[in-house]
């Protein structure tokens, strides 16, 4: 949507005078958060607080992961609250039918569905070269509608032990949603540093043109983008259903809003090139830290809703003027 | 739907689809497709349903349209530009909310409607100024506005006693939205009058005035607009102003014709807004596009909403399908706005 400017895209490692990466000044931005909040409140600092928080913060920090992928390279998903309300919404109705599938199968769906989300963006947006943010905005609606066409608007209960191990279970005293967390992150930071796919993602977020001039095959590479999207949207999905032991349609409402400001958070561009993971991974944590952190200082979920409208407003705005400063 | 009918074509002759093709598929307006489309649905839904051409419908899906059709004409001109704006909802609820409180301040009617329209307002003035002097992008900024001024309306709503339940009793005030013409026979509903007023007038300033036609060239081309002396960043921020205050209007709309200002008015309704203006040939590039097309797919989308409800009452399809149709419709409207705009360049490339 916004006029590319070319010079957003070079690298500004030619500059002399000293300045702190992004990602250092967000570290410290939640290192210094993390005190405040802790000396503010006293609770805020035990084992159990901070082992809740970083196993809410796992399941929108995994799509938050994956939707960097998508933003670096020049894409948007807003899909992904929907996905996730319909993924739980199909497990806990398959759960509950008689004669259903076992759970392993009904698992192997609901990352079927996922995937098959993605594909769907993948394909309409690179074969019909439609704009991403209204395409995602359709599937959003598409999906959440779907959800509740199958559960007729009622939350399903699904009190399984496997689902429920994946939200809540632990091994070796660490929540299993923290563990895949991890290992998402890492593999996430592994292909966008290490493999040709993310330096292809980086190349046709910086510029398309070029990416496909050098024989990049940029249908194929969104597609596989969008389509990680949906499947990690998926596992997201399974987790909340495993936190909450119900499939509704009004899960993840407005989740879009929570992963797009942790990602931009972490100084990824909405018009690609630009960005990474571990940026994502503070933008993640930092957000995390804030909602639990007020929540615990007494603050309510709508006075921060407020906050975090602006927070996103006020990030991008700083990013632009460092942006700018740059040249 | 279009499609099929494109589809349809090559049985006939030459001239006569090439006649086709001129008006549908490289005409400047989507106006003729969607009249169509629309006559089409209404056929459908009366042909399978009792009760959906009848004369209480029709005023029950009139009354339905006002609110996404003045919604529409701001993001018309938000997308005329070339920017979007997905705040509207948000903007509309705390409209609801402030309506609420307002009254409950016992302003006068007259009042409350000039601080709410001022509300749009200052959130318009709010979103164009960071797009455009800030130059952050339109979608980034009006999702940061929409979680501001939802979260704005829903603390208002929870912390302000008198607001828990946002009923309006100003018969004043409910009038804005509950008189008729004539009234005792309910014939004509005043918004319906807003809308045509509203319509008539907008497109005219489209078309004629000098303002209209810069907001064509700002959105068709930025940078040669600029070069021919026109100050870009103030068309755009009038286009954001005018959205903010075309959905603070249609808040005080709808608060009046339920009698109820809620912090949760007009949630979702953005994907409406949006669906309505996309589907009716305003293209997201920027600078293509008229409000004929964006009401004819306004009424079309009620027409919709309205005879779903007549479907699961007569076939008993889930009244929960709408949200996907919604959502279908969305996908399907720009894939015709990008077929459109696809076959216009091929065309142009063969004639050079």
């Amino acid at each position: 949507m916004a006029k590319h400017d070319p010079q957003d895209t070079l690298s500004s490692k030619g500059e002399k005078r000293f300045r702190l990466s992004s990602n250092a000044i967000l570290f410290i931005f939640l290192f210094l958060m993390v005190a405040a909040f802790a000396a503010l409140s006293r609770d805020f600092y035990s084992i159990y607080n901070i082992s809740t928080m970083l196993t809410n913060i796992a399941f929108s920090g995994i799509v938050a992961g994956t939707l960097t992928l998508v933003m670096i390279m020049g894409g948007l998903d807003i899909s992904i609250g929907g996905n996730i309300a319909l993924t739980s919404c199909l497990v806990a109705y398959l759960y509950n039918l008689e004669n259903g599938p076992g759970v392993g199968l009904i698992i192997v769906i609901g990352l079927l569905l996922g995937a098959a989300i993605g594909s769907f963006n993948g394909f309409v947006i690179t074969r019909l070269d439609l704009n991403p943010i209204i395409t995602t905005l359709g599937t959003m609606a598409i999906t959440r509608g779907m959800g509740y066409v199958l559960t007729k608007s009622r939350s399903i209960l699904i009190l399984e032990e496997v689902v429920g191990f994946i939200g809540r279970g632990s091994i070796a005293k660490i929540p299993f949603p923290i563990i895949m967390f991890a290992l998402i992150f890492t593999s996430l930071t592994l292909i966008m540093t290490r493999s040709k796919f993310g330096r292809k993602i980086y190349c046709i977020g910086s510029n398309q043109e070029a990416a496909k001039l050098s024989g990049i095959n940029i249908r194929k590479v969104k597609f596989v983008t969008y389509l990680i999207s949906g499947i990690a949207a998926s596992i997201s999905g399974l987790i909340l259903t495993g936190q909450t032991a119900v499939g509704m349609p009004q899960h993840a409402t407005g989740s879009e809003l929570d992963v797009i400001t942790a990602v931009l958070l972490g100084g990824t561009s909405l018009a690609g090139g630009k960005g990474n993971i571990l940026g994502t991974l503070a933008g993640v944590l930092i957000l995390g830290v804030l909602y639990n952190g007020f929540t615990m200082i007494g603050f309510r979920y709508v006075h921060i809703r407020v906050f975090q409208g602006a927070i996103l407003i006020l990030v991008v705005a700083l990013y632009e003027v460092r942006e700018k400063k740059t040249y | 739907m279009v499609d099929t009918e494109l589809i349809q074509e090559p049985e006939e002759r030459q001239t006569f689809k090439e006649k086709l093709a001129e008006i549908f598929v490289y005409g400047k307006s989507m106006a003729p497709a969607l009249g169509v489309l629309l006559v089409l649905l209404l056929l459908l839904f009366g042909v399978s349903t009792p009760n959906f051409l009848t004369y209480t419908n029709f005023k029950a899906i009139i009354s339905n349209i006002p609110v996404i059709a003045i919604m529409s004409v701001g993001m018309t001109f938000v997308i005329l530009v070339g920017g979007l704006d997905i705040s509207v909802g948000s903007v509309l609820g705390i409209t609801a909310v402030c309506v609420a409180l307002f009254h409950h301040m016992q302003f006068p009617a007259w009042a409350v409607v000039l601080m709410c329209l001022g509300v749009g307002t200052f959130f318009g003035t709010f979103n164009g100024l960071i797009i455009t002097k800030v130059g952050i992008n339109p979608v980034i900024t009006t999702l940061g506005t929409m979680a501001l001024a939802r979260g704005t309306a829903s603390w208002f709503a929870l912390d302000i006693e008198s607001l828990k339940l946002g009923r309006i009793f100003d018969q004043k005030f409910l009038l804005i939205a509950r008189r008729y013409f004539p009234q005792e026979t309910q014939i004509i509903p005043i918004t319906l009058i807003y809308v045509i007023v509203l319509y008539v007038v907008m497109s005219l300033v489209l078309k004629y005035t000098r303002y209209g036609r810069r907001v064509f060239a700002v959105g068709s081309n930025d940078y040669a607009a600029r070069l021919a002396g026109i100050d870009t960043s103030r068309i755009k921020l009038s286009a954001y102003i005018m959205s903010g205050i075309m959905a603070s209007l249609a808040g005080v709309i709808l608060v009046a014709q339920l009698s109820l200002g809620r912090d949760d008015a007009g949630m979702g309704s953005e994907l409406e807004v949006i669906t309505a203006v996309v589907l009716g040939g305003v293209s997201l590039a920027g600078g293509k596009g008229n409000l004929l097309g964006v009401i004819i797919s306004v009424i079309i989308l009620g027409v919709i909403r309205n005879g779903m409800v007549h479907l699961q009452e007569t076939i008993g399809i889930s009244y929960y399908w709408r949200e996907v149709v919604k959502g279908a419709i969305l996908i399907i409207a720009i894939s015709i706005d990008a077929a459109r705009l696809m076959a216009i360049k091929r065309r142009q490339v063969v004639r050079q």
